[in-house]
């Protein structure tokens, strides 16, 4: 395989042309996904991608994977027609994808995987369980990834690894063009990532990159081309635009910075959750205080006990010892049910929109009242239009078109789908909210609606405990933070103290580190 | 740089977009309950040309009062289904209703119709066994309700000593062969029984959580659904209507055998396929499901009347759940490529 590449790279002198679209389209029915996107990668660029949700890029990213043919454009690669009618045929051509929907089959192993479709076989023709796995090792350590095991079944993998696996296999198959769909949607780091980039790039590797995070996009890529609503918009050099430039070809519009005032929190208000020695797997004695009106925000690298703290305080998983109090009462609730109940009540928004938030084939009202819908009913019965009355209001709070709740919630942008899941946290009721990545993988838009949302609520009086993978967002919202580190809480920043340099170097675990030592950290 | 109007137009043809995929749905949903209606009909009326004596006004008397057992027998099993389950204990417990009925109320006293909600009680209480094996010891169902079945068939066979006996209950007679308004009364229970059924799928609290727990037992869990109780309620619903359909049957044919429930197990499942439910749960409707209902047992009186052996029209019927199955494959491989993501 490297071989292959290296001699891709001799052919291949930096900018020379790899794969052009031209007026790419495509629809579903009447919902035009793309419209007329064009794209052109050069050799030894990483290129970006950016748009809102629902704008086009994972249909461009499917076309160009040959995931999805196109309605209509014109595609080539290297000066030839390009018309992958299947993802096997792109790999083919060397053009692989990491999708932002994993695309592992969860209960084979990480080898297996990696290798998928053609597995190592015996000298019978029999699969090979010792080669395929001897072989999968030597990809993973191809790729800087020698610490994962290739024996090990996918879905034992924490969601990071597994997201890691995806671009070490689409790193694996692209010799030419290495599409990546938001690869950092759960990488709290992306020092390794950008590692590899940077090792395709030398080898001659056109690489699309696609996220949402307009830092990274200026750490790693050189150009970007915008989609809205289906088009392309324009592409720039990323050294000539700037954020504003570019937020305002992305939305239409210019975005205003909300930033609201640091409240301020004194001992005066109730405590609202009291948390003492919790212990539970991954959670080692965390101690803490969460006020009315509070937003204390979590930082932490992947994986440092913060998705078991939430799930503990959401009733999902047991805790082995330590008390939680809620409004002074010690909390006795083993459910998210019974979470919602207790005293003045504790919501969760779960981390994988997908997997734990929707149910896709009801419609977003329903998906917004399902908490309450004891509440709404009439003798157990629903009115035809109860729920849809219902979830209004909650909707407006996240700015969420009204005409949307008809809908399947499957059907609707991840954006969207998001703002519902936020308005069902709202229309609960409950004074306590647990938002574990509340905006992971929407939109600017997006992103704005729900900070409004999270900082009416805590106007009102609402507690807020929020986890973020992505720092500006906890420097924006929290009044407070605490960086989490194996388990426990390593330090904490109370109002403009909370800078993202401060929190990078507690989430690593540096104390008392001074901003010019993390310039270079 | 920023093309205004083209944006626009972007943006209404987005809307119109939105407003598809709404009518999409809908029409998903309610394409095979009138594509089943319209089946029943048409093979009613083409039945006259085979022999005029099928397609009367008699005839889809006979439907409906047949179809009775199978409507009130699907309601269940859907709902077991709609959570992602299965339940093949049914043919057990439309016995364990039947004996029952006969060998205990019918032996002690036939006009005693206060014991009947005893006996379906009792069914209650193994779809409940059931039940906490499923939900509780994560047994899976088919593997708990296949062993339900024969423990309960042994059971059934011990306490009637092989031979089955006593007379119906006055009020399942009454039920089966009484009649209101001029029609069977059995029709008018059918009615109110799909009336109340629907409402109780489609239109509650509890429904919704049904299909909530169907769709994504994670997700309906974060949500704050019940879901223990969501899961164990449609086992327990569904043993009570199978107790139901024994009775109903001893009231129609006037005694129980050991037997009787063997031949509903494939319609019942057959039924909630046909009607449009994913076998995988979380989708469908009860109408979808008294219309495939309705559709077996339009063939079956058909097939009959047309003088084919039992053996054909079992073959016949099979082939019918495949072909249901195959009519629904895009919906069928949209779940499993769920599943494999």
């Amino acid at each position: 395989m490297t071989s292959v590449a290296v001699q891709i790279a001799t052919q291949a002198s930096p900018s020379t042309l790899e794969l052009r679209a031209y007026g790419v389209s495509k629809s579903y029915g009447a919902t035009v996904a793309l419209e007329h996107a064009d794209i052109v990668l050069r050799a030894g660029e990483v290129h970006a991608l950016l748009g809102e949700n629902g704008a086009g890029k994972s249909t461009l990213v499917r076309i160009l994977t040959g995931a999805i043919v196109p309605d209509q454009g014109d595609m080539q690669l290297h000066g030839k027609p390009y018309q992958p009618q299947n993802i096997l045929e792109a790999r083919s051509h060397q053009v692989a994808t990491a999708f932002q929907e994993l695309s592992l089959v969860p209960n084979l192993s990480v080898a297996q995987n990696l290798l998928l479709p053609k597995l190592e076989k015996s000298s019978l023709g029999l699969i090979s369980a010792r080669k395929v796995i001897a072989k999968g090792q030597e990809i993973l350590s191809r790729h800087g990834l020698e610490r994962i095991d290739a024996a090990a079944i996918v879905s034992d993998l924490p969601l990071a690894e597994r997201q890691r696996i995806e671009i070490a296999r689409s790193l694996e198959n692209a010799g030419r063009v290495l599409i990546l769909d938001e690869p950092t949607a759960s990488l709290a780091e992306t020092d390794w990532l950008f590692a590899q980039i940077r090792k395709a790039q030398a080898r001659g590797v056109a690489v699309l990159y696609i996220s949402h995070r307009l830092a990274e996009v200026r750490e790693i890529c050189t150009v970007a081309t915008v989609l809205r609503n289906g088009r392309t918009i324009a592409t720039v050099g990323l050294e000539e635009a700037s954020d504003g430039d570019i937020f305002e070809m992305m939305v239409g519009h210019p975005v205003e910075k909300i930033r609201p005032d640091a409240r301020a929190i004194d001992g005066t208000t109730q405590k609202r959750i009291v948390v003492e020695n919790l212990c539970s797997d991954k959670v080692d004695n965390i101690s803490f205080e969460l006020r009315e009106g509070e937003i204390l925000g979590i930082a932490a690298l992947e994986a440092q006990g913060q998705r078991e703290l939430f799930r503990t305080l959401a009733g999902l998983q047991t805790r082995q010892s330590g008390t939680i109090k809620i409004d002074g009462k010690p909390a006795k609730f083993n459910s998210p049910r019974d979470a919602l109940q207790f005293e003045s009540g504790i919501c969760f928004l779960p981390e994988e929109r997908k997997t734990e938030g929707i149910l896709a084939g009801l419609s977003a009202a329903t998906n917004v009242v399902l908490p309450l819908l004891p509440r709404i009913a009439r003798a157990g019965f629903i009115g035809r239009d109860a729920e849809r009355n219902a979830a209004r209001g909650a909707a407006g709070q996240v700015d969420m078109d009204e005409r949307y709740l008809d809908f399947a919630i499957g059907d609707l942008s991840g954006g969207n789908q998001q703002k519902a899941l936020m308005a069902r946290t709202l229309a609960t009721g409950v004074k306590t909210l647990l938002l574990f990545d509340p905006t992971r993988g929407v939109d600017v838009g997006t992103k704005e609606s729900i900070y409004a949302a999270i900082g009416a609520f805590a106007d009102q009086g609402g507690s807020v405990l929020f986890y973020s993978s992505e720092l500006p967002e906890i420097v924006q919202l929290a009044d407070r933070c605490m960086v989490l580190y194996n388990g426990r809480i390593f330090q904490e920043f109370v109002g403009r103290d909370i800078s993202e340099q401060r929190l990078v170097a507690a989430m690593i675990g540096h104390h008392n580190a001074t901003e010019t030592v993390l310039e270079t950290a | 740089m920023i093309d205004s109007d083209n944006a626009k137009t972007v943006e209404s043809s987005f809307a119109q977009s939105g407003d598809g995929r709404a009518s999409a749905r809908v029409s998903r949903e309610t394409i095979s309950t009138v594509t089943v209606a319209i089946l029943c009909v048409v093979m009613l009326l083409g039945a006259r040309f085979i022999s005029p004596s099928l397609g009367s006004w008699s005839q889809v008397e006979t439907v409906l009062v047949l179809g009775s057992f199978l409507v009130v027998l699907s309601f269940g099993q859907g709902l077991v289904i709609l959570t992602g389950g299965l339940d093949l204990s049914l043919p057990a417990l439309i016995t364990l209703g039947g004996i029952l009925a006969t060998n205990w109320i019918g032996v002690y006293d036939t006009g005693a119709w206060y014991l009947l909600p005893v006996a379906l009680l009792i069914c209650a209480g193994v779809g409940l066994i059931s039940a906490i094996g499923i939900v509780w010891l994560k047994v899976p169902p088919f593997i708990m309700t296949l062993a339900m079945s024969i423990i309960v068939s042994s059971i059934l066979l011990g306490y009637t000593k092989g031979t089955p006996r006593g007379a119906s209950p006055d009020a399942a007679l009454a039920l089966m062969k009484g009649s209101v308004f001029g029609q069977p009364a059995v029709i008018s229970f059918v009615i109110l029984f799909v009336i109340i059924g629907w409402l109780f799928q489609s239109r509650s609290a509890i429904g919704r959580y049904l299909y909530a727990v169907g769709m994504n037992v994670d997700a309906a869990r974060v949500a704050g659904v019940p879901v223990v109780l969501v899961q164990t309620l449609p086992y327990v619903i569904s043993a009570v209507c199978a107790g139901l359909v024994g009775i109903m049957l001893v009231g129609y044919s006037n005694g129980a055998t050991l037997r009787m429930g063997e031949s509903y197990l494939l319609p019942s499942i057959a039924a909630v396929v046909i009607g449009g439910s994913s076998i995988l749960g979380g989708s469908g409707s009860f109408l979808g499901t008294v219309g495939g209902a309705i559709l077996l047992t339009t063939l079956g009186t058909i097939i009959s009347a047309i003088g084919l052996e039992f053996g054909l029209r079992t073959i016949i019927e099979g082939t019918i759940v495949l072909v249901a199955l195959l009519l629904l494959r895009e919906e069928f491989f949209q779940k499993l490529g769920s599943l494999w993501r």
